[in-house]
């Protein structure tokens, strides 16, 4: 076992521009549910929106760039009315399932055989990424964080990545300092009081509906400039379950909870499948792996991690539903 | 406060218990599954018929096409072939992901052309998404001038609407219990899916690496299985949440995690491919004119035609079915006139349970079973039981034609993008929620 390879992976993952695309779909998660109490299950969905919006214009119809990030502003809000406009007035479950449905429709339509003209299909899009590369400071080779090398195009993406985080972060901290987000934490304590004090309840809720899903837009744009390919299959609503996990482990309704929850997830759920990688990985030389095969072997280890990861979620909300960090008078899942 | 952390190190240990003793319970059943992957499983085996169409003056004339050229390309493989002189060609591919069949345009006979209306490639899957029929996929492609789409849709409404049928009651099968265990205890459950999954997986054990019992003197351990676990989810875990005023949104968000490892705990030990039954494979269609549909699918139809009917008598003649009705229509009032509750729920989950084995089983028998093929049908289940009406188990027999319907339906509307076909579902859920936000059958109470 080669600890000091394991463990620096480890930490580079939960920093690394990956990382990033996490943390802002969970700060937009954290909008819409930690702190208005939207119960949105289609978080993945806004996330490829980003994603799709980014690489079609690019690598379909060579659009310039800006107009292509513009584009992933303009989706992102038209996903947020199209599912905002028939599910807000209705109870919160409705909401949850109409999201859920919807972020799936997006990620069948993209892998579709038939759209492969447009979408890519299963194999997704590449080819849309050379801007960024054309503007990175940095040299090729890039740079050795302790035993783990990072390549020039992904440490330009991790540093502009935590730029936007702390823009994104300071955003919606001072944004839920305003009246603005008080009101937005009213509804989520009490809509009938809200109401009662004369607020368009759904006014509120459709902006929160909107910035959250433009955050996590612009984390599934990073997601897939980080992969510089986008795929379907990153946008399961296991991604979406994910991202619930991270603002449960990092404090719900707390600014800097998305970041913190993202870098323990990721550090634990990289720790866990690399080191099981190392102990089930059998040579030529070495045909016995150091965990014997009928407990796990090469083939399985990759879904420890998921299984980690859906205990965690269901044992954490059981046992310290603000999160990790977060302050319990501010815990969302009283939501009906 | 000391109590409340008991409560709670009490529910962790039995989530952990519950998560370990899934674990064990697999592990026991693992080893069986390596070793023994059946051949017969893995290959699949696409067919290609190209066919000719002529219009003459008595209508369409079909010629098959012999020496056509046709090609499989796919994730895990690649195959092709030359038609023979029934205009058909096997070609055998790992049965595995997704296949772009393509004739080759450029190899067809003289005087034969590609029509204008008819595609030249087709996408077959084989591993997501419910599909009907035997083992072998069959592709069709159509030259030649004859307007093919107005006289062959036509002919094949009849075998979509059975189908159709069959699809709408394996999905209400298993929308019942989510439906029965919405309404008494509020709880939207995202681990039904894995309720109907294990027991499509425990009779596959027992039917194809185990003991090798007949799929039908199998069946009832798997739907025992899956009212077990159902059993256990209500006494160990939801009733303790119960008790501790936990609210319905952490424990929905609980469940979601636990489908989540549940899930890969199968993936872990089942694989990711589809496999199938021992029995019930490949057997020919039973003719009936306009529709063919083979023994099993018919057994299918029947069983979960008398299972529909029989839950639906239970619930409005029995008096547990009655005393089930009472909780879901009013928990309080039900409790004052000397219901006990719980041990309603504990029932409610226990027939739900057994009822969405039923529907495993069947699914597993009708399409493979799949370590995901509970979550896969888990969203079709909540658009029926939304459609349908919360809470209302009529409602989601109701939601649960609607769906099926749509869904088989969608395959007819538009046959070139049949991998889309849960897209009409989930469309008609968006559109009939926009129109009656309660669904069909469901109580026009303020909802908002």
């Amino acid at each position: 076992m080669k600890w000091d390879l394991i463990l620096s992976n480890s930490f580079y993952t939960a920093i690394s521009a990956n990382a990033v695309a996490y943390i802002l779909v969970a700060s937009g998660l954290n909008v819409h549910f930690g702190y208005t109490g939207l119960l949105n299950f289609g978080q993945a969905g806004f996330a490829a929106i980003g994603a799709y919006s980014l690489s079609i214009p690019i690598s379909r119809y060579d659009w310039p760039w800006p107009l292509a990030v513009l584009m992933v502003v303009v989706s992102s809000v038209i996903l947020a009315l199209l599912l905002g406009i028939p599910t807000l007035r209705l109870r919160a479950d409705y909401l949850a399932i109409v999201t859920i449905a919807v972020a799936e429709i997006i990620r069948l339509f993209m892998n579709s055989v038939r759209f492969t003209w447009l979408t890519g299909g299963n194999d997704g899009l590449q080819g849309f990424t050379r801007f960024m590369e054309n503007i990175n400071p940095f040299p090729d080779d890039g740079i050795t964080l302790w035993a783990q090398k990072v390549d020039g195009y992904r440490l330009w993406l991790l540093v502009t990545g935590w730029i936007l985080v702390a823009l994104v972060s300071t955003g919606i901290w001072a944004l839920m300092r305003s009246p603005w987000g008080r009101v937005l934490k009213s509804i989520r304590e009490d809509e009938d009081a809200a109401r009662s004090l004369g607020k368009n309840i759904f006014a509120y809720k459709m902006q929160s509906l909107i910035i959250g899903g433009f955050v996590g837009a612009l984390g599934g744009m990073w997601l897939v400039l980080d992969k510089q390919s986008s795929q379907p299959q990153d946008f399961s609503t296991t991604f979406t379950f994910f991202a619930y996990t991270i603002i449960i482990l990092g404090g719900i309704a707390r600014a800097k909870g998305p970041v913190i929850g993202t870098m323990i997830f990721l550090f634990v759920i990289q720790f866990v499948d690399i080191t099981l990688q190392q102990a089930t990985r059998t040579t030529p030389t070495d045909p016995t792996p150091l965990l014997p095969e009928w407990i796990v072997d090469e083939n399985n280890f990759s879904q420890v991690r998921f299984i980690v990861a859906g205990l965690a979620l269901a044992i954490l909300v059981i046992v310290r539903p603000q999160g990790i960090f977060g302050d319990k008078r501010e815990q969302a899942f009283d939501v009906r | 406060m000391g109590t409340q952390v008991d409560a709670r190190q009490v529910t962790v240990r039995r989530v952990m218990r519950m998560s370990l003793l899934a674990i064990v319970g697999l592990s026991f059943i693992a080893p069986m599954f390596g070793s023994s992957v059946s051949a017969a499983t893995d290959d699949g085996e696409i067919v290609a018929s190209v066919t000719e169409q002529k219009q003459t003056d008595d209508g369409v004339e079909k010629i098959p096409v012999a020496g056509a050229l046709v090609k499989a390309v796919g994730t895990a493989g690649t195959a092709e072939g030359t038609t023979d002189s029934t205009g058909k060609v096997s070609l055998k591919v790992p049965k595995e992901g997704e296949y772009e069949v393509t004739l080759d345009v450029a190899s067809l006979p003289k005087g034969v052309e590609a029509s204008d209306e008819s595609p030249t490639t087709i996408s077959v899957n084989f591993s997501s998404g419910v599909t009907i029929g035997t083992g072998a996929k069959s592709v069709n492609f159509f030259v030649g001038d004859a307007k093919r789409a107005v006289i062959n849709r036509w002919e094949l409404l009849p075998q979509t609407i059975v189908n159709g049928i069959k699809y709408s009651l394996i999905i209400a099968m298993c929308a019942i219990g989510l439906s029965l265990i919405y309404g008494t205890t509020g709880l939207t459950n995202f681990a039904h899916g894995e309720i109907v999954s294990i027991a499509a997986i425990v009779v596959f054990w027992l039917n194809q690496n185990g003991p090798e019992l007949h799929v039908l003197i199998a069946a009832p351990f798997g739907i025992a299985a899956a009212a077990l676990m159902a059993g256990a989810f209500e006494r160990q875990l939801w009733r303790p949440l119960r008790r501790r005023g936990t609210s319905l949104t952490s424990m929905m968000i609980v469940s979601i995690g636990l489908a989540i490892a549940i899930r890969y705990v199968y993936l872990f030990f089942f694989g990711g491919r589809n496999r199938r039954y021992r029995q019930y494979v490949g057997d020919p269609e039973i003719d009936f004119g306009p529709f063919g549909i083979t023994p099993r699918d018919l057994g299918i139809m029947i069983i979960s035609a008398v299972g529909v009917v029989g839950i639906s008598m239970f619930l409005l003649r029995a008096r547990l079915g009655k005393a089930i009705r009472a909780v879901s229509d009013n928990p309080d009032l039900a409790s004052a006139t000397g219901i006990n509750t719980n041990r309603i729920i504990l029932t409610v989950w226990l027939v739900g349970g057994a009822l969405a084995g039923i529907g495993g089983v069947m699914l597993g028998a009708a399409s493979g079973v799949q370590w995901d093929m509970g979550n896969i049908l888990l969203l079709l289940m909540f658009a029926a039981i939304t459609v349908g009406g919360l809470g209302n188990p009529f409602g989601a027999l109701l939601g649960a034609f609607v769906v099926g319907m749509f869904t088989e339906l969608w395959t007819w509307f538009f046959p070139n993008v049949v991998e889309l076909k849960t897209l009409g579902a989930l469309i008609a859920l968006v559109v009939i929620l926009l129109v009656r936000p309660q669904g069909f059958l469901g109580r026009k109470e303020r909802i908002g």
